[in-house]
């Protein structure tokens, strides 16, 4: 029992990173209806940046972050420009090839940077573990943890209670509309991509911080994990991309606790097929697009 | 206030439009009228930027808008309504009115808070209004996709006017509207008219152009056929033809609905 409730916590704590990768694929997926391949690559280029400056020059933790921050930013705008900004809306598959292309050359740029196959990643605190009662909780994971949570504040704050948040909405709602009601959809396209790029950032800085190393694969290892939980929680769904983000990090934990580290993988997978073959749109994805149906119909 | 010099629009080998000449003066209701396919919906998609023209000229209060995407086209002051509805549907009605009043709003002047928590006191007054306008106060928290056909294009229209803009084109407002609800469309077209707004009209519904507009221009195979107020329009014998062909009198002009 002991056990079971420490590996749900623990998978909750994980998987709140993953809700924020998942949360970045949902959002540029709900304003453009596109697969951004690229997203888990811009993140491993912004980490390599900030990586690059601590094998070289040993800086501070915090700069190192900051200096991801800003530079997935930078690369996550560089992204929307060539795949996204420079296809027409329809080519949504033009897209989508584009950015699985771009992801190849953004792994090439971190291994010129870097060469070595794997680089140590600064943690941003050394602590030891907390120890409550019988349970054993890691600071890494409950830094994760916060931040996950202020970044989903935040964005939930800027989405529903700002106008560019408004704008956003409007967009994904209807693209054409929201233009000739006066969204400039350009903007709002760079502004989603800076956005999910720092929540993505965010996500990276947590996620390596913990396991303190980094590997070019790292953008392979973040698209898997950001695509399986949107899939899991329902396409397009930020709710939904929060929970697939959570029910991933606890079926990871479960199955690496009681069937070995091999099955770590292989049960996310399995996972993903089941919910898929039960609830094909996902778990929250079954409302939403019965809505958009519904809406469809009548508007 | 909006001048079309020699507008054409092709779609490959279909002239849509075809050298069509138009002004709209301001404060006026100009109707535009023709049969099905004579590039009404056209002309309207070209004014605010869907696609661009193939040839020809469309100037706003003297400004040339070729080129400008619609976001900045509204921004200048030209905002539509659509034929099929194109509301934001999974947000409120009140969000919908929002997004639009977002786009004439000096922006740049505004310090950080109202830049990006927008609803000042002002804009919520503002939306209040639109909501009397449209007979949707008590609407405004539902979801648009909530609302019965006739609200929508209420919401719509309200949307549309939430824009500020100077001219406003409707785009076969009335389709689908019970004989009331015509009655009361053309009471909040003259309204918003009084208010400054130069309205042009895309209808089929041949009793609400006739009733509202001071000026009626007829389409026919993407050129202009006749131009005047809607009597001589009625008596003119190519808009006869053009609707009725040779044969077919109940579907006129003057016979209610085309």
């Amino acid at each position: 029992m002991i056990d079971f409730v420490q590996n749900t916590v623990d998978g909750i704590m994980f998987g709140s990173s993953y809700a924020l990768l998942a949360v970045g694929f949902t959002i540029i997926f709900g304003v453009m209806r596109r697969l951004n391949l690229a997203y888990g690559a811009t993140i491993m280029l912004g980490a390599y940046a900030g990586t690059w400056l601590h094998v070289h020059y040993q800086v501070h933790v915090l700069i190192v972050a900051l200096v991801i921050l800003a530079s997935t930013v930078l690369t996550g705008i560089y992204v929307e420009r060539l795949c996204f900004r420079a296809i027409r809306r329809d080519a949504a598959l033009a897209s989508m090839v584009s950015s699985f292309v771009i992801w190849m050359q953004l792994e090439e740029v971190a291994i010129h940077i870097l060469p070595e196959r794997t680089y140590s990643f600064p943690s941003l605190f050394a602590a030891e573990p907390i120890e409550l009662g019988a349970f054993l909780i890691r600071p890494e994971h409950v830094t994760m943890l916060v931040l996950a949570v202020v970044m989903m504040g935040a964005l939930h704050l800027f989405v529903h209670h700002t106008r560019h948040g408004l704008a956003l909405r409007a967009m994904s709602e209807n693209p054409r509309a929201a233009s000739y009601m006066g969204v400039n959809t350009g903007w709002i396209m760079l502004l989603s991509f800076a956005l999910v790029s720092l929540v993505g950032g965010v996500a990276g800085c947590a996620i390596l911080a913990t396991n303190e190393q980094i590997t070019p694969y790292f953008g392979l290892w973040a698209t898997f994990k950001g695509l399986i939980a949107m899939m899991l929680g329902g396409m397009g769904s930020l709710p939904g991309a929060i929970l697939g983000g959570l029910l991933l990090g606890v079926a990871e934990a479960h199955s690496q606790w009681y069937l070995g580290n091999a099955y770590k993988d292989l049960s996310a997978y399995i996972l993903l097929f089941a919910i898929l073959v039960l609830r094909p749109g996902g778990l929250m994805g079954r409302r939403i697009l019965s809505r958009e149906e519904f809406a469809s119909r009548r508007v | 206030m909006l001048e079309l010099h020699g507008l054409s629009k092709h779609f490959g080998g279909v002239k849509a439009l075809d050298g069509l000449d138009l002004t709209v003066e301001e404060g006026e209701i100009c109707g535009l009228i023709g049969p099905n396919g004579s590039g009404k919906s056209t002309t309207i998609n070209v004014i605010c930027g869907v696609y661009g023209q193939t040839a020809g000229t469309v100037r706003f209060r003297g400004e040339l808008m070729d080129g400008k995407p619609p976001h900045q086209r509204l921004r200048a002051g030209i905002a539509r309504t659509f034929q099929n509805i194109r509301l934001f549907p999974n947000l409120t009605v009140w969000q919908n009115l929002w997004v639009a009043q977002n786009s004439h709003q000096d922006i740049a002047r505004q310090g950080f808070l109202p830049r990006w928590l927008g609803a000042t006191r002002q804009t919520r007054k503002e939306i209040v209004e639109l909501l009397e306008l449209a007979d949707l106060g008590h609407k405004g928290d539902d979801l648009a996709a909530n609302l019965a056909f006739g609200e929508q294009r209420r919401l719509e229209f309200a949307r549309a006017a939430a824009a500020r803009p100077k001219l406003l084109l409707l785009d076969e407002p009335a389709a689908g509207m019970s004989q009331r609800e015509i009655d009361d469309l053309g009471q909040r077209i003259r309204r918003v008219r009084e208010s400054g707004v130069t309205v042009l009209l895309v209808e089929h519904v041949m009793e609400l152009v006739m009733g509202v507009t001071e000026r009626i221009a007829v389409l026919n195979f993407g050129h202009r056929i006749a131009l005047g107020t809607p009597g001589e329009v009625q008596r003119n014998p190519a808009v006869q033809e053009a609707y009725l062909g040779s044969s077919a009198p109940e579907s006129g002009p003057e016979g209610g609905r085309a």
